[in-house]
């Protein structure tokens, strides 16, 4: 038995400590939007946040999830279906074609942007520099990283307003 | 216009950026098994005895299929007759052919059961240069031999032209294979049934429903073939998807369970069609003042084992390979030949990219041979409205090329283009045609409804598929202007055959423009029905209606509006059809099967790049400063959508050109994974800045053509051409790498 906390809920399910989290989610618990491109850690098209931080879940263990917390893309928009503003940046700017990265793109995104939602070109590059992308050539990728941080920050300033 | 020409985001994106769409693999079915397959492992050779019986005592291993299990000819294809077995039974024509297929509970248990498979082979001294496939005592890797087809285009008289030549190039130019690598590898999921339904990531769900049924033995009618969401194709899901979605339909069948395929990242690169590896002879004449008067050209590819779209890539090389100019004296040769190698097909630019570089290269040698400005000579010789290309066709409109050549020239300089020791800058320049539409390669029909719901939504159903090159946004941006609707109450069907018109396949950028028509005549029929109603409901004549902002509107007066939701309430009250199917319906191409000489697409995208780079010459390694890719794709629908066809493209073209390249080694691929075939990443991608040219073409909607391909080759060629400024010499092969660039630097240094 394994237990953790997945999109901010607590779960516990059965799997071996030597199952891959991709598998555990997927067919555990039909959170199929983490895709397998390679099985190999080299596409990034598997990520997900564990305790914030991306990771490739093809090559984790679910032994290693214990008592973490994991984030998927299906915890990145709100609960009444609002899409998440690195979401919206991502199709406003055409960062979004086949959509078969996009979920490890979100993420890994997020994860760069929870840290620091001004990046420099350097730091967006270095921080999605594992998620690979044949349809878009990344262009509008990093548009769509720069715009959602723009609103981010102008989210968080509202707030600190209010 | 309201709609078409803005930047609309894509109408499927909710889903893909929320993990909620469905791809292949995402389907599950209660009772699902698990199908793999175990491969020669070796390119050629006679299969004598399959050893089993460790795989059937597996435990978890529920059926193990040969050649013998399929009910129907075992065989696909593009074009009859059909070449290529789902199982070998006798013949092993590549390494990656599959021979046996185990179904297991797992995926993981169907692996390593068909890795415990034994397939004995007597081996064959493998062909794996289209050089030994052509020798005259080479083994026949066909019954037909090794000769996949073979085409001549024959304008003029170039045997005197080049007499009148004041001066003459030639050169040789290669280029290598190439993956598609889109990140979702190939899956398919079969459910059994009387009628048996196939979920498949895949490119033309009703060519494959065809291969399905065939290998079957069931009329095509049992077969239903859905699209799922597909993670990228390019021209890659087509024979391979026929290929795992007959052996999973035919497992469903035997065992009356849903099975599910799904490749690999090594078997989706050693497994499935590749980019065709060239070699381009090339000869180019022209007077002092530059006129280009006569080109021969022979192009050899390397097809691998199976014809695959093989005929249609060598038809498309033999029209493009002489380039977008305007010569009186043209002849091609294109041959595709068999080898012992993975098979080749279709792949976004199918044959353009590698005639491009050849061409383009050469363009500009013959530029620097007389002394001329690289971008004068294209613009003496680059074709325009009324010129006659290399088929002979004529086109009175929608010939952009020479704008697309202005508009580059009219972009900023490199700023200071200052080489220092380390660093050489360089700019190139590049142009492309490609044809729109099915052209040589067949008739061009397509079928597509448009339907009105009486709360004024609409559903698109076409037989195209979304690949993610956003097509389904450009068909609801045409219905949403034709209607006056809002983009948001337009939805476009998933591709199923049981609910869509068969609309041919999904390629030679034709979406748009053939796609775009059928579905702008059903949409306008529709419109003929709304109309109607909302005059009577106004008591006017139909010519003072019109739809939009969601209304039926008074043209005289504007406040005298009506809900088109309301309107089309009362049309279907009253019998107004709020439905049509219609079809789009190409001009057929019409040319001699000798010559080539005739009328074959119905428009030609044209485009000019231009590229700027630095090279480091102490690590070979290449900056790109500027890229700028102009396309005439006759109007806008979506500047959003255009311009991630043209980054997107752009980006498989510098691949090609810069750093992807498929190694073999004594037939067997050696680097079938991502940390050996160097994909670009973020890292590695390129400025592309994407301009517009817009010289309405009347075969398409609202004067639009296609996009999706040519920027593969503009890419590929712009890149040769900008490192051969920057060096000062050329390369005559693609890829050329930073080690090829910084070996090349090298040897020079030490012999100069």
């Amino acid at each position: 038995m394994i237990r953790f906390k997945c999109n901010g809920k607590a779960v516990q399910l059965e799997a071996e400590p030597e199952a891959r989290v991709i598998d555990v989610l997927r067919d555990g618990l039909g959170l199929t939007g983490t895709k397998e491109g390679c099985g190999r850690g080299e596409c990034g098209a598997c990520t997900i946040l564990l305790d914030g931080k991306p990771v490739n879940s093809c090559l984790l263990l679910a032994g290693k999830i214990a008592d973490r917390e994991i984030t998927t893309i299906e915890g990145i928009a709100s609960e009444d279906g609002a899409l998440h503003p690195i979401q919206e940046a991502f199709l406003d700017k055409g960062a979004v074609q086949c959509g078969f990265c996009t979920p490890g793109m979100v993420l890994s995104t997020k994860a760069l942007l929870d840290e620091n939602e001004t990046p420099e070109l350097e730091e967006i590059e270095e921080a999605l520099s594992g998620n690979l992308c044949r349809c878009t050539g990344y262009g509008k990728i990093v548009e769509a990283v720069r715009e959602a941080g723009q609103r981010l920050m102008h989210e968080s300033d509202q707030q600190g307003d209010a | 216009m309201n709609v078409i020409g803005k930047r609309i985001r894509k109408v499927d994106g909710f889903e893909l950026v929320t993990g909620r769409a469905k791809f292949a693999g995402d389907y599950k079915f209660p009772g699902m098994v698990y199908g793999a397959v175990k491969r020669a492992g070796v390119p050629a050779g006679r299969i004598t005895s399959i050893d089993v019986a460790a795989a059937r005592n597996t435990p978890g291993v529920i059926d193990v299929l040969t050649a013998k299990d399929i009910p129907g000819p075992n065989l696909i294809g593009v074009l009859p007759p059909y070449d290529q077995p789902l199982l070998a039974e006798n013949e092993i024509r590549y390494a990656g052919e599959s021979v046996v297929l185990i179904i297991a509970e797992t995926a993981e248990i169907a692996r390593s059961a068909a890795s415990s498979v034994s397939v004995s082979i007597e081996p064959y001294d493998p062909i794996l240069s289209v050089e030994d496939a052509l020798a005259p005592d080479a083994r026949k890797i066909h019954e037909s031999g090794n000769i996949t087809l073979s085409k001549k285009l024959i304008k003029g008289e170039v045997k005197s032209a080049f007499e009148k030549a004041d001066v003459i190039v030639e050169g040789v130019y290669e280029t290598s294979f190439q993956d598609h690598a889109y990140l979702e590898p190939e899956t398919v999921c079969a459910v059994p049934g009387r009628r048996i339904t196939l979920y498949a990531s895949c490119q033309s769900p009703f060519h494959i429903r065809g291969h399905v049924a065939a290998n079957l033995n069931m009329p095509a009618s049992s077969v239903q073939v859905v699209q799922a969401v597909t993670g990228g194709s390019f021209g890659g899901k087509d024979d391979v998807a026929a290929e795992i979605g007959s052996l999973a339909c035919i497992a469903a069948q035997r065992l009356n369970r849903p099975v599910m395929i799904a490749h690999e990242r090594k078997e989706s690169i050693i497994g499935s069609n590749l980019r065709h590896a060239a070699r381009i002879d090339c000869k180019t004449g022209a007077l002092n003042d530059g006129t280009i008067i006569a080109r021969e050209i022979t192009v050899m590819l390397d097809g691998g084992a199976y014809a695959s779209e093989s005929p249609f890539v060598t038809m498309k090389t033999l029209i493009h390979a002489a380039g977008p100019y305007n010569i009186e004296n043209v002849e091609v040769e294109s041959t595709a030949v068999f080898t012992n190698k993975t098979y080749c097909g279709a792949f976004r630019g199918f044959g353009v990219p590698q005639v491009t570089f050849a061409s383009e290269s050469q363009i500009d040698e013959l530029a620097d041979k007389l002394g001329m400005d690289r971008l004068e000579i294209r613009r003496i010789n680059g074709l325009k409205a009324g010129d006659a290309n290399a088929t002979g066709q004529v086109y009175q409109q929608s010939v952009g090329l020479q704008e697309t050549i202005e508009v580059i020239a009219a972009q900023p300089a490199l700023p200071d283009r200052i080489d220092v020791a380390r660093y050489l800058h360089g700019t190139g320049y590049a142009c492309v045609a490609q044809g729109i539409s099915n052209g040589a390669e067949g008739i061009d029909v397509t079928g597509a409804s448009v339907q009105m719901s009486q709360d004024g939504s609409v559903l698109v159903g076409i037989g195209l598929t979304e690949l993610g090159q956003g097509s389904r946004t450009v068909w609801a941006q045409i219905v949403a202007e034709v209607l006056g609707v809002d983009i948001e109450n337009i939805s476009v069907r998933l591709v199923d055959t049981d609910s869509v018109h068969d609309s041919g396949p999904t390629v030679a950028s034709r979406s748009t423009t053939v796609g775009g028509m059928a579905v702008q005549k059903a949409a306008n029929e529709v419109k003929k029905s709304l109309v109607s109603m909302a005059a009577l409901m106004m008591q006017t004549d139909e010519e003072n209606i019109e739809l939009r902002d969601g209304y039926a509107i008074l043209k005289m007066d504007d406040a005298a509006r009506i809900p088109i939701s309301s309107v089309a309430t009362a049309a279907y009250w009253t019998g107004f059809p709020l439905m049509n199917l219609a079809f789009s319906k190409a001009p057929e191409a019409n040319f001699d099967d000798d010559t080539h000489q005739g009328d074959i697409y119905i428009a030609y995208n044209y485009g000019t790049h231009r590229m700027d780079v630095q090279v480091d010459t102490t690590t070979g390694e290449v900056k790109v400063l500027n890229h700028f890719a102009a396309h005439d794709v006759g109007r806008v629908i979506n500047p959003l959508g255009l311009e991630g066809q043209v980054e997107g493209a752009s980006l498989i073209g510098f691949g090609m050109a810069h750093m992807e390249r498929i190694k073999y080694a004594d037939g067997i691929i050696q680097n079938a994974n991502f940390a050996d075939y160097a994909l670009p990443s973020i890292k590695d991608r390129i400025p592309t800045k994407s301009i517009a040219v817009e010289d309405h073409n009347p075969t398409g909607p609202f004067g639009a053509k296609g996009a999706g391909e040519p920027p593969v080759a503009a890419a590929a060629a712009v890149f040769a051409n900008a490192i051969s400024d920057a060096v000062g010499f050329r390369f005559t092969r693609l890829p050329i790498t930073r080690e090829d660039i910084l070996d090349a630097i090298q040897q020079r240094g030490n012999h100069g």
